[in-house]
C-alpha cells in the first residue's frame, strides 16, 4: 500500500506561499480559534470545579472554623481523626447500602421498562414522555411528598399495611426501613430517565438482528439478552457510572426524611446519614471546615473507586452475555 | 408560619441559591432610597412596623427575609464566613447566640451606636446575654423571651376524668414528677392519644427551669455528665418515652403540625412563642379545645431572640436605628398584641393592656398574666458556647428511647459520650 496522504501536495512551491501572504491570519485562526470555542467550559470548571477541590484540600489541612476561618496548620489531622471516626464509617455505610438498594433494582427496572417501550405500542410519545415526568418535578418536592408517604402515625404505607393485617412501621427509626423508604424516592425520581437513556440506544440496534434472530426461531427473552442487553453496553456503563457518583452523593433525599428538617443528623441514631449529610453536619452545623473538607476530599476518592470498580464489574459481566 | 413543610422547602432551596454566591447584598434600592434588609425566622411580628417605620424615615425601605430556623442559622454562619450576603439586620436564638459570640469580630459593636444607653430597657439577664466584655462590646439587642407555660387539650382531659378548668390542672402538677403521674392516670384512660407530645419536650422545659445545663455557668466548662439538673430532666422525660406517655413526634416538624391537627397528643410545653405555633398547627377545628396553665416546677426560659447587626453590612448605622426602633418598647408591645411573643422588657410585659391580654384561641386564657407572672419569677439558664452542638446529642437519644431502640439510662450515657466527643 502507498502511504498515507498527507499535506505534502499543498507545500508545493506555488500554492502555499501565496496563501500565507494572503491570510497573514488565518494560521493563528487555525491554531488557537477551536481552543477559544472550547475556553468556556474550562474556565467554568476552573472556576467552579477544580479552584474549590483544590481549595478544600488547603482547607482540610488546617484546623479551619466555619465563620472564624483558618485557626492553623494541623497537616493530615483532620484525616487521621477521620479514619478513626466510627460515624464516618456509619455514614459510608449506609451511602453504599442506599446505593446498592436504590441503583440495581432501578437500573435493571429501567432496562425492563425500555424493552418495553422499544416494541411498537399505540401512544408511543405519551409514554416515553411519561418516563421523564418524575424527574422533572422538583428533588424537594419528591421528598416532602414520600416522607408524608412513609409517615408512621399517618402515611399511606403504614396504612395500607395495615389494611392487609401486618403491623405500621416507624419509617425513620430503624436503618433497613429508612434506606428502603430513601432508595424509594431515587428510584422513582430516576427510572424513567434512565429507561429513556436505554430507549435511545436500543432505537439504534439494527432490525435486521432481530429478525434474523425470529427466523431462528429465538424467544423474546433470548433476543433481549443476547442482542439488545450486548448492543447498548456503552449506554449502560455510562448509566452505571453516572448513578454511582450520583448514588454516593445521595443528599436532599435522606435529609428531607429526617423529621428534624436540615440538620443532616439522619435519624435519632444516624440511621439513614450519608456522606454527604455527615459532611454538611460538621461544617454548617458544627461550624468544623476543615474536617467537612477531608469528608469531601475522602468522598470524592470513594465515588473514584466505587466508579472504576462498577465500571469494571459491569463492563465484565456485560461482555460475557 | 401556616405550613412548615412549605417552609422547610423554601429554606433549602434558598440556602441553595445562596450556596451558589448569587444573593443579593444591601445596598441602595433603585429610586435611590437605603435597602435595609431584616433576616429573621418563624413569627418575629415585623412585617406591620415596617410601614410605619418607612413613613417616618423616607430615606428608608425595609425588606424582610424569613427562613425556617435552623436553616436561618447555618446560612448566616456561611454568610458571615464568606463576608457577604448577610440581612442587615439579623435576629440569632439565644441558644445560637452562644456560639456567635465567639466570632464577635463579624459584628458591629452596638455600644459604638449608643446601645449602652438602652440597657435599660431590658430585664438585666437578657441584656447580659446580649453583651460582651463586660458590657463594652454590645453584639444584641433583645427581642422576645420564652417563659414557660403548658397547653393542654380540655376535651382530651376530661375524656381521662381529669379536671379541665385551668387553675384546678395547675393544681395536679406543681412538680414534674406530679405531672408524669397524671400521665398514667391519663393513659388508663384514653387510648386514642397521648399525654405527651415529645419527650424532647418536656427535657428541654425542665432543664431550662435550672440555672445551669450543659455547660457550667462560671467557666463554660463540660458538666452534662455530673450535672444532676442535666440527669434528671433525661430521665424523667426518658421515663415518660418509654413508657409510652408521649407521642413521639419531634416538636415543631411536619409530623408534629398532622399529629396537632389529629389530636394526637393532650399537652405540650409552650412558650410564649409557642402558641402561635400549636394555633396554626391544630387550626381552626381545634379552636375551643385548647388552654393553657402553668408549667410544673416554677417558670423557666425557653428560647428569645436577640438582632444584630453584621459588619458586613453596607449601611449599618442606619440598620441599627432599625434595630432600635422594632426592640423598643412601643414596638414590642405592638409584636405581643399581633403575635403573642412576650417582650423581654418588664416596662412592656408589666403594662396593664398586656397583662389583661387573653388569647380568644385558648378558651380566652389570661396568656398575658400567665407569661408575665412566669417572666418575673424566671431565673435564666446558662447557655454554653457549645450549647448547639450538644443539644441535639440530648434530643436523639430521647428519640431513640421513644422509638424503644434505647433504656433512658442507657440513652442518657450515649448522650453524655457523644457530647464529649463533640466539645473535645
Amino acid at each position: 500500500m502507498a502511504a498515507p496522504v498527507t499535506d505534502r501536495p499543498l507545500r508545493t512551491p506555488q500554492q502555499p506561499s501565496s496563501r500565507r501572504r494572503r491570510w497573514p491570519l488565518a494560521r493563528v485562526d487555525a491554531k488557537f480559534t477551536p481552543y477559544l470555542f472550547v475556553s468556556p467550559f474550562f474556565l467554568i470548571f476552573g472556576a467552579f470545579g477544580l479552584f474549590p477541590l483544590l481549595y478544600t484540600a488547603w482547607v482540610s489541612l488546617h484546623d479551619w472554623q466555619l465563620v472564624d476561618g483558618e485557626q492553623g496548620f494541623v497537616g493530615l489531622d483532620n484525616y487521621t481523626a477521620l479514619f478513626g471516626d466510627p460515624n464516618f464509617y456509619n455514614a459510608l455505610g449506609n451511602t453504599v447500602s442506599m446505593f446498592l438498594l436504590s441503583t440495581v433494582p432501578q437500573l435493571l427496572a429501567a432496562l425492563g421498562l425500555a424493552a418495553l417501550l422499544d416494541r411498537g405500542l399505540r401512544g408511543r410519545t405519551f409514554w416515553r414522555a411519561g418516563l421523564l415526568l418524575p424527574n422533572v418535578v422538583s428533588v424537594v418536592a419528591v421528598a416532602l411528598v414520600f416522607t408524608q408517604i412513609f409517615g408512621r402515625d399517618f402515611g399511606i404505607v403504614n396504612y395500607l399495611l395495615e389494611l392487609i393485617g401486618l403491623d405500621r412501621v416507624n419509617w425513620q427509626a430503624d436503618s433497613w426501613s429508612s434506606h428502603l423508604a430513601v432508595s424509594a424516592m431515587v428510584m422513582w425520581r430516576w427510572t424513567g430517565y434512565n429507561a429513556l437513556l436505554y430507549l435511545a440506544a436500543m432505537q439504534s440496534v439494527p432490525r435486521e438482528l432481530y429478525e434474523a434472530a425470529t427466523v431462528d426461531g429465538a424467544s423474546r427473552w433470548r433476543m433481549f439478552w443476547s442482542i439488545t442487553v450486548p448492543s447498548i453496553r456503552p449506554t449502560i456503563l455510562f448509566t452505571i457510572v453516572v448513578s454511582t457518583i450520583g448514588g454516593m452523593q445521595l443528599f436532599v433525599e435522606p435529609t428531607l426524611f429526617d423529621p428534624k428538617g436540615a440538620s443532616g443528623v439522619g435519624g435519632s441514631d444516624r440511621q439513614f446519614q450519608t456522606l454527604t449529610m455527615y459532611l454538611y453536619e460538621k461544617g454548617f452545623r458544627l461550624f468544623d471546615a476543615g474536617y467537612a473538607a477531608a469528608i469531601a476530599w475522602v468522598l470524592f476518592l470513594v465515588v473514584l473507586v466505587f466508579a472504576l470498580v462498577n465500571f469494571t464489574l459491569a463492563r465484565r459481566i456485560a461482555s460475557k452475555g | 408560619m401556616t405550613n412548615i413543610a412549605t417552609r422547610r422547602a423554601v429554606a433549602l432551596a434558598a440556602a441553595a441559591v445562596l450556596a451558589t454566591g448569587t444573593a443579593a447584598c444591601g445596598g441602595s434600592a433603585d429610586d435611590g432610597k437605603i435597602k435595609i434588609t431584616v433576616g429573621t425566622f418563624s413569627d418575629f411580628g415585623y412585617e406591620a412596623l415596617f410601614a410605619d417605620y418607612e413613613k417616618a424615615h423616607p430615606n428608608i425601605k425595609l425588606e424582610a427575609r424569613k427562613l425556617e430556623f435552623d436553616a436561618h442559622h447555618s446560612q448566616l454562619a456561611t454568610q458571615l464566613a464568606g463576608g457577604r450576603g448577610a440581612a442587615d439586620v439579623v435576629a440569632i436564638e439565644e441558644g445560637w447566640l452562644a456560639q456567635f459570640r465567639t466570632s464577635k469580630d463579624k459584628f458591629v459593636n452596638l455600644a459604638e451606636l449608643g446601645a449602652k444607653d438602652l440597657k435599660d430597657q431590658w430585664v438585666s439577664w437578657k441584656w447580659n446575654q446580649g453583651i460582651l466584655d463586660d458590657g463594652n462590646f454590645v453584639m444584641g439587642l433583645g427581642t422576645d423571651m420564652g417563659s414557660l407555660a403548658l397547653c393542654y387539650r380540655k376535651d382530651l382531659f376530661a375524656e381521662a376524668g381529669l379536671p379541665t378548668e385551668r387553675n384546678e390542672v395547675a393544681k395536679l402538677w406543681p412538680t414534674w414528677a406530679d405531672y408524669a403521674k397524671v400521665g398514667e392516670r391519663f393513659k388508663e384512660k384514653v387510648t386514642k392519644a397521648k399525654f405527651a407530645g415529645s419527650a424532647e419536650n418536656i427535657f428541654t422545659a425542665k432543664l431550662n427551669q435550672s440555672e445551669e445545663g450543659y455547660f457550667a455557668k462560671a467557666d463554660d466548662r463540660f458538666i452534662a455528665d455530673t450535672n444532676p439538673a442535666v440527669k434528671d430532666a433525661f430521665l424523667l422525660a426518658g421515663a415518660m418515652g418509654a413508657k409510652g406517655l408521649t407521642a413521639g413526634v419531634k416538636p415543631f416538624t411536619p409530623e408534629w403540625t398532622v399529629a396537632l391537627k389529629q389530636g394526637s397528643f393532650a399537652t405540650e410545653t409552650c412558650a410564649a412563642w409557642a402558641l402561635a405555633q400549636i394555633k396554626s398547627g391544630a387550626g381552626d377545628e381545634a379552636a375551643d379545645k385548647w388552654d393553657v396553665t402553668s408549667v410544673p416546677g416554677g417558670s423557666g426560659n425557653w428560647g428569645g431572640s436577640f438582632l444584630t447587626v453584621p459588619k458586613q453590612g453596607k449601611n449599618t448605622k442606619e440598620a441599627y436605628e432599625v434595630a432600635k426602633y422594632l426592640t423598643a418598647p412601643e414596638q414590642q408591645k405592638k409584636i405581643f398584641a399581633k403575635t403573642g411573643n412576650l417582650p423581654s422588657e418588664p416596662s412592656v410585659y408589666k403594662d396593664p393592656e398586656v397583662l389583661g391580654k387573653v388569647d380568644p384561641y385558648y378558651n380566652d386564657a389570661p396568656v398575658g398574666q400567665i407569661f408575665a407572672s412566669s417572666a418575673d419569677s424566671l431565673k435564666p439558664n446558662y447557655r454554653g458556647t457549645k450549647d448547639s452542638k450538644v443539644r441535639p446529642r440530648f434530643n436523639e437519644a430521647l428519640a431513640r428511647i421513644e422509638q424503644g431502640k434505647a433504656t433512658p439510662e442507657a440513652g442518657f450515657g450515649e448522650a453524655v459520650t457523644q457530647s464529649r466527643n463533640e466539645v473535645k
